[in-house]
């Protein structure tokens, strides 16, 4: 018996290292005209980013598992803006204001944060406000801001004074606003990644489902860009876009250590990157590139 | 240290050159897909269908079941067949966690452009020229691959719980009755788990493995229940003798899913996971 379990771990031993693949990432191309490079990880400095923005040329994170609100630029690199001992326990998403004033909501202190352009911390609007649990959060053409609580199943404006206010209630049946964000026109798109819809409203104040409960899809994170709605599904690995009026398309596929893909933002050259948290509880993430193959690019 | 750099070495060279082998024979018995719509579709058929892929190894477990011609050689072709199922549990069990540890796409996956992490790069895999069977389903799935639909369960073919759940069954099988089991075993890797290597669903290292799974918990489970659970397994088998017609419609429930590859068990616990999800967190 003892020969015939040291012949099976052999094998399986032998087995596994022809494949190359233990405990490994996989993107698979499912839009052949894109290719994946690794970004960043660890090593630069990040914990396990969640929210991502790119923002004149910086890379803004929302480093969930660092418990920071962290800078990348090319020089000096990666630089913290905020961190724990403020009180901010998860930066969940972040927005950034043509002042380059950031805005960040925390799934777990709750409240509304925001980092001024002087790189001031302050807490806009905390627990004691009625923000318990924020998540997505989104710039409003007025220049409020517009933050979800998933444990209130509610949207909430706040204004930059600090004010909150009841936006869309308990009434329109959003479970959990993971992600919102806005597009030219005015609409708001919101990613419920715990009901798996994501809706829209108009600018009448009418919510649309406008993907309810596809098979393979709960939207994570959402970011609207020329058009074009990117959106990362955490549960099922995936990078998907979508175009009103047109199907919903899979850019790309996840699996093993890349499966759980959080946040997505496009630089000025329409290269797409994803924060991928690979593992919360021990800080350790990548930074994706999903980007035109050379010849599009250099066709552009 | 020095011998355990050279072993490593040896691994690996010998793995690198197992993987080719493994690709180029994977692309030769898919080599005959693709060709002839009568002939993808005869492959589908057995592939597709309950009772032409697993009704064969039904039929054959419930012939050894009651074939035995003696009492004493029913009850110990009924210990064999019991440890059988359980050592199948077991075997799909551990290859489902497998095939969720190591990630492997399908071969038909790998047609499309896939990139895998190494270090801190992602490195480019090769393309693997699998051909698309001409049945409709095969298409089907292969036009939802194009548009962007991967199934997650696509990207960790290995090792395949097709041939460890089959292969464990008809090795049971032939334990318990050699003609049997040469029928179920035949079935198995000549129609079974071929029609999967050339529709391009697994390699022939997939099977490999799955198959080494299955034949080594097998064997522990039959020398365990020879061992360990004799006593048990004499008091049980004759019960299913005195209350003919219970164990009759309970190995009746167990041979239906066998020859229906579990999908019912599966839509069973699935609708179990959305009762707890809908009864603690209220998601409907």
């Amino acid at each position: 018996m003892k020969r015939l379990s040291i012949i099976f771990v052999l094998i399986v031993l032998l087995l596994t290292t022809s494949c190359g693949l233990q405990k490994e990432g996989l993107v698979v191309m499912t839009d052949q005209s894109y290719k994946a490079s690794v970004f960043a990880t660890n090593k630069i400095g990040f914990g396990s980013p969640d929210g991502l923005v790119w923002h004149k040329g910086k890379l803004y994170l929302a480093d969930e598992g660092g418990e920071k609100l962290e800078v990348w630029s090319k020089n000096p690199g990666l630089k913290t803006l905020v961190d724990s001992s403020f009180g901010c326990q998860s930066p969940e998403d972040l927005v950034i204001d043509a002042d380059d004033n950031i805005f960040f909501t925390d799934d777990d202190s709750g409240g509304l944060w925001e980092v001024d352009r002087n790189g001031a911390p302050r807490l806009v609007a905390g627990k004691d406000k009625g923000l318990i649990s924020t998540e997505g959060i989104a710039l409003a053409p007025d220049g409020s801001l517009l933050v979800g609580d998933g444990e209130q199943h509610e949207v909430f404006r706040v204004t930059r004074d600090g004010a909150v206010s009841e936006f869309l209630g308990k009434q329109f049946g959003i479970t959990k606003p993971e992600s919102m964000v806005f597009d030219e026109q005015g609409n708001l798109y919101i990613a419920d990644n715990e009901d798996d819809v994501l809706y829209m409203l108009d600018t009448n104040h009418n919510l649309h489902r406008i993907i309810d409960r596809r098979d393979s899809f709960s939207p994570e994170t959402i970011f609207y860009f020329k058009g074009a709605l990117y959106i990362t599904d955490s549960r099922d690995g995936k990078l998907y876009i979508y175009k009103p009026n047109e199907e919903l398309r899979t850019i790309a596929a996840f699996g093993g250590q890349l499966k759980n893909v959080q946040g997505v933002t496009v630089d000025d050259q329409g290269n797409i990157f994803l924060s991928v948290q690979t593992d919360l509880k021990r800080k350790v993430g990548h930074i994706l590139e999903i980007s035109k193959e050379n010849t599009e690019i250099a066709a552009r | 240290m020095i011998h355990a750099i050279v072993f490593s070495t040896l691994l690996m060279s010998f793995a690198s050159r197992l993987t080719d082998l493994n690709n180029q024979l994977s692309l030769l018995i898919n080599s005959v897909a693709g060709r002839s719509w009568l002939f993808d579709n005869v492959v589908a058929f057995f592939l597709d269908n309950d009772l032409a892929k697993a009704g064969v190894i039904g039929c054959c477990f419930l012939a050894a079941w009651y074939g035995g011609k003696t009492t004493e050689g029913t009850n110990a072709r009924r210990k064999i067949l019991i440890t059988t199922l359980i050592a199948s549990v077991c075997v799909i069990a551990t290859t489902k966690v497998l095939s969720h540890t190591i990630f492997l796409p399908r071969p038909d996956i790998q047609t499309q452009k896939i990139f895998r992490l190494e270090g801190d790069q992602l490195v480019e895999m090769k393309r693997m020229p699998v051909r698309i069977p001409l049945d409709e389903a095969s298409q089907k799935d292969y036009r939802a691959l194009l548009s962007g639909d991967v199934q997650t369960n696509d990207l960790g073919s290995f090792p395949s719980d097709h041939a460890g759940f089959f292969i464990t069954i008809a090795l049971g099988i032939w334990l318990a009755s050699r003609r049997l089991g040469l029928v179920a075993l035949g079935w198995t890797v000549f129609v079974i788990l071929a029609a999967k290597m050339i529709s391009g669903q697994h390699t022939p290292v997939d099977i490999a493995a799955g198959s080494a799974v299955a034949i080594l918990e097998l064997s522990i489970f039959q020398y365990a229940a020879q061992q360990r659970f004799g006593k048990l397994l004499d008091k049980l088998t004759p019960l299913t003798l005195r209350y003919s017609a219970l164990s009759s419609a309970i190995i009746f429930a167990v041979v239906f899913e066998v020859s229906s590859t579990l999908t019912h068990v599966r839509a069973f616990f699935g609708l179990l996971a959305a009762v707890r999800r809908h009864v603690l967190f209220g998601i409907s």
